[in-house]
């Protein structure tokens, strides 16, 4: 049967799941293969990034000619690499946040044929919105100045840890806009290309674990963008418009960490159940607890562009409890393989640390909980 | 690991001296060519921290792998040197003084608890009139029964209907708080988390999902209250509503005391019993006030008693202006004012506004937990049970057939009947009643039915 007679739903139902199936074949096969480098030794995995890019892994969520783009299935696309990887289910949310910005600056000169090399992994990129969403969360300040000159902007300033680069990558970021030492009061966001003049990548210390995530300190002298690089223009009602999408995407990881999690305690149950009955955060337990997130990640991801307070909470709290789970999983996977679980090689033991990172990462556990007790109060007149 | 000898960390002993205020060894840095070497040489060392990601350079120890020797001034760093941990430069650092592990123990006394494992037992969500009487009732069931309270405002004890009358009387606001949260928490030994949010109900796993941390229940009891309804021509930040007492306290302080600052435009958008009681109470603290409905009289609901004309009759000597009939279609601020315009053009000028236009129960944790609404959160009116077999409701929150009763009066016997069904004792059934409505408009105090 030609699939172009199938009805519209059927047709992108089935795409959903052969996409999946593709990126499980990509994860379980070289993926796999490569996955102690990357967390160990530092290999960044382009080729099979892009490999994931080419299948669409990364760009489900973007809208396109046949309408607007399905989260439910970037995120799903992550979740199936984390299990593996978590490292490269990270560097994912990279490329698919960097797409969205692209996509919904409204910038000819971001979209079009820049996009489509994004999308199909010809371009890579990442997210350098760590130190911006802790500022407008009220927790650090911005560190990245922005000075108008004719045309556009000079940008000065240094940024710790910014993942998924290279000296060909770029990533978005957020500069104060000052005059002199004075902040305006405004922000600039703009797509950073890491080879252009006056930018500078140095090399961070030893992560303990994702240690191929091509992540590097970000240093700026005097580099110029202009109107082919400014995604928004104010920066906030932008950031404001994309937060809850933003966030939200960051959840395929930890329910790929979760599952992959889960997983191992399946692999010694026929063998070690007879012991492992006796501790707590079962694998029946997780599962049902993962499946119940999933539910409600799947049910905000219909959503992204809600722009109500009470769903962004909804999204932070989804996200706080995969972090949360996350750990909790990775724990007892570790408790439930015992020995082997603790050997440097094993999954189990990586997946560990993946779960830190999944919880300290921007916005960490503590940043989450903060931001929503920051949304939930009355507000009142100063 | 690391050649340089260094000395072990150990910031959280307070009888090692701290690490800036060490005296540089005579001499070290005397030939470093600076404006003032020898002034230089001899002030202490000195701490920088850096702004990206806490790592601390100590003038003494400088950074040897990154070229700085040790004794290397903060000014003397060059510009291209990087942070050895995240790569930023000199100019994200600031000068840092290590603080003392006492100072750092003082601060986190006072920080509220975060959620941690143990018996789950009762937790209650809310620490409002509600929140203590389902404390004490259990409490006075059941010795052991571990019983936590979740609660975004402070947890501290006083009475809500007191709001209405403490101007009037010139209570201080100190003197509004009869029992601090802590002290209440001490004395019915109940696990207090206050300025804590509750954000989810997950009913599968019988787990609370808060600001700080996941708690377990066996029985959760709903006591959150209901929140000041706001219209949507009036900016929450703009206006107050004083449904609770930290709210009241600010109000409070933005207006200040009239004797020192004299008496305050105070626009009040809504006549029914709280506005009408804080109209009153305002206007005998001093301040002149506006009063806005849109019905023709305040206390509408209760025009067949006449409540409306005896009140305007009370008033009729003090500062108040009832406008009846109209509708608030903008509020803003102009030149540190606020300027409130009616949809029939009325404009009204105020240093502060409160909106007064009834509450609403919010619906987050209801929906959360899939629980029955109907104009609250719908109880079985006879143990104050929720469509959940393991939730209780009460107080403001909570609809008996589609019925919200925000009175203080149904309260305690609510608290009694949710204890006996958890408690398991005979059971103590409550009985919904028409409430007798008390209004503290203390320059005629009215009882309506």
């Amino acid at each position: 049967m030609n699939p172009n007679d199938l009805p519209r739903e059927l047709t992108q139902e089935a795409s959903a799941s052969a996409l999946l199936a593709a990126v499980r074949e990509v994860a379980q096969g070289p993926l796999a293969a490569v996955v102690e480098s990357i967390d160990r030794t530092g290999y960044y995995p382009r080729a099979e990034l892009q490999q994931l890019a080419a299948l669409g892994a990364m760009s489900a969520h973007l809208d396109g000619p046949a309408g607007p783009g399905d989260f439910g299935l970037s995120i799903r696309a992550m979740a199936e690499a984390s299990r593996v990887c978590g490292a490269t289910g990270f560097m994912m949310w990279c490329q698919a946040v960097c797409g969205l910005y692209m996509q919904q600056s409204g910038n000819p000169a971001l979209m079009g044929d820049a996009l489509m090399a994004h999308v199909r992994g010809g371009t890579l990129g990442g997210t350098a919105l760590s130190n911006p969403m802790k500022s407008y969360a009220q927790i650090e300040s911005l560190l990245l100045k922005a000075t108008p000159v004719a045309g556009g902007y000079i940008v000065n300033g240094s940024l710790p840890w910014v993942s998924n680069l290279g000296p060909d990558h770029s990533c978005g970021a957020i500069a104060a806009v000052v005059n002199g030492d004075e902040h305006v009061g405004r922000e600039v966001m703009f797509l950073l290309r890491c080879d252009a003049p006056g930018v500078e990548l140095r090399e961070c210390p030893s992560f303990s674990a994702m240690e191929g995530t091509g992540t590097y300190a970000l240093r700026l002298k005097d580099h110029f963008i202009g109107a082919n690089d400014v995604i928004a223009d104010a920066a906030k009602p932008f950031i404001a418009r994309i937060r809850a999408a933003f966030v939200m995407l960051q959840c395929g990881m930890a329910l790929g960490v979760i599952q992959g999690a889960i997983d191992s305690i399946w692999e010694v149950e026929a063998q070690l159940g007879h012991v492992n009955q006796f501790l707590e955060d079962r694998p029946d337990a997780l599962q049902a607890e993962l499946d119940a997130l999933t539910a409600r990640v799947m049910a905000l991801a219909e959503t992204p562009y809600n722009p109500s307070v009470a769903f962004f909470i909804d999204v932070l709290d989804a996200r706080a409890h995969g972090a949360e789970l996350s750990l909790r999983a990775a724990q007892s996977a570790l408790l439930h393989q015992g020995a082997r679980g603790y050997l440097m090689s094993s999954a189990v033991q990586r997946r560990v640390r993946e779960s830190h990172f999944v919880a300290i990462v921007t916005p960490a556990i503590k940043h989450l909980r903060k931001e929503m007790a920051r949304l939930s109060a009355e507000v009142m007149p100063a | 690991m690391n050649n340089a000898p260094m000395p072990a960390p150990t910031p959280f002993e307070p009888s090692t001296p701290a690490l800036g205020q060490s005296q540089p060894p005579l001499g070290l840095s005397l030939s470093k060519p600076s404006p003032e070497p020898a002034v230089q040489a001899l002030a202490p060392w000195q701490q920088y921290i850096c702004e990206a990601c806490g790592y601390i350079y100590n003038e003494a120890d400088g950074d040897p792998d990154g070229g700085l020797a040790p004794g290397t001034r903060y000014a003397d760093i060059p510009d291209d040197w990087a942070c050895p941990l995240c790569g930023v430069t000199k100019a994200d650092f600031t000068p840092h003084t290590p603080p003392s592990i006492d100072a750092l123990r003082a601060s986190i006394a006072h920080s509220a608890p975060v959620a941690t494992r143990g018996a789950a037992g009762v937790l209650i969500v809310g620490a409002g009139r509600a929140g203590w009487q389902m404390a004490e009732a259990l409490r006075a069931l059941d010795a052991e029964m571990p019983i936590t309270i979740v609660t975004a405002c402070a947890g501290d004890v006083y009475d809500k209907p007191m709001l209405s009358i403490a101007m009037a009387r010139s209570t201080a606001l100190e003197a509004l708080v009869k029992e601090s949260g802590a002290a209440a928490a001490a004395r019915l030994a109940v696990r207090l988390l206050a300025h804590t949010h509750a954000v989810r109900i997950c009913a599968d796993t019988q787990q609370l999902r808060t600001t700080r941390g996941v708690l377990r229940y066996e029985r959760l009891v709903l006591a959150h209250g209901a929140q000041a309804a706001l219209p949507a021509a009036l900016p929450a930040a703009l206006c107050w509503r004083i449904n609770h007492l930290a709210a009241y306290q600010k109000l409070r302080s933005a207006l200040g005391k009239t004797e020192e600052t004299g008496p305050k435009d105070v626009t009040i958008v809504g006549a029914g019993l709280i506005g009408s009681e804080l109209a009153n109470d305002l206007a005998l603290g001093g301040h002149r006030v506006t009063l806005l409905d849109t019905q023709p009289e305040p206390l509408a609901r209760w025009s067949a008693e006449g409540a409306g004309a005896q009140l305007l009759d009370a008033w009729k000597d003090l500062a108040i202006q009832f406008v009846g009939g109209v509708q608030v279609a903008q509020l803003e601020q102009v030149a540190g004012r606020y300027r409130i315009t009616t949809s029939c053009g009325q404009r009204f000028a105020a240093d502060q506004v409160i909106a007064a236009a009834g509450l609403a129960t919010p619906p987050r944790l209801a929906q959360s937990a899939n629980l029955k609404w109907d104009n609250g959160i719908a109880v079985d009116p006879a143990n104050l049970k929720t469509s959940n077999e393991r939730i209780h409701a009460m107080g403001d929150c909570i609809a008996i057939n589609g019925q919200p009763s925000r009175f203080i009066e149904p309260i305690a016997r609510q608290a009694r009947a949710i204890a006996a069904d958890i408690c398991g004792t005979a059971p103590v059934p409550y009985e919904p009643r028409a409430a007798v409505v008390r209004v503290k408009t203390t320059s005629r105090p009215l009882t309506l039915h």
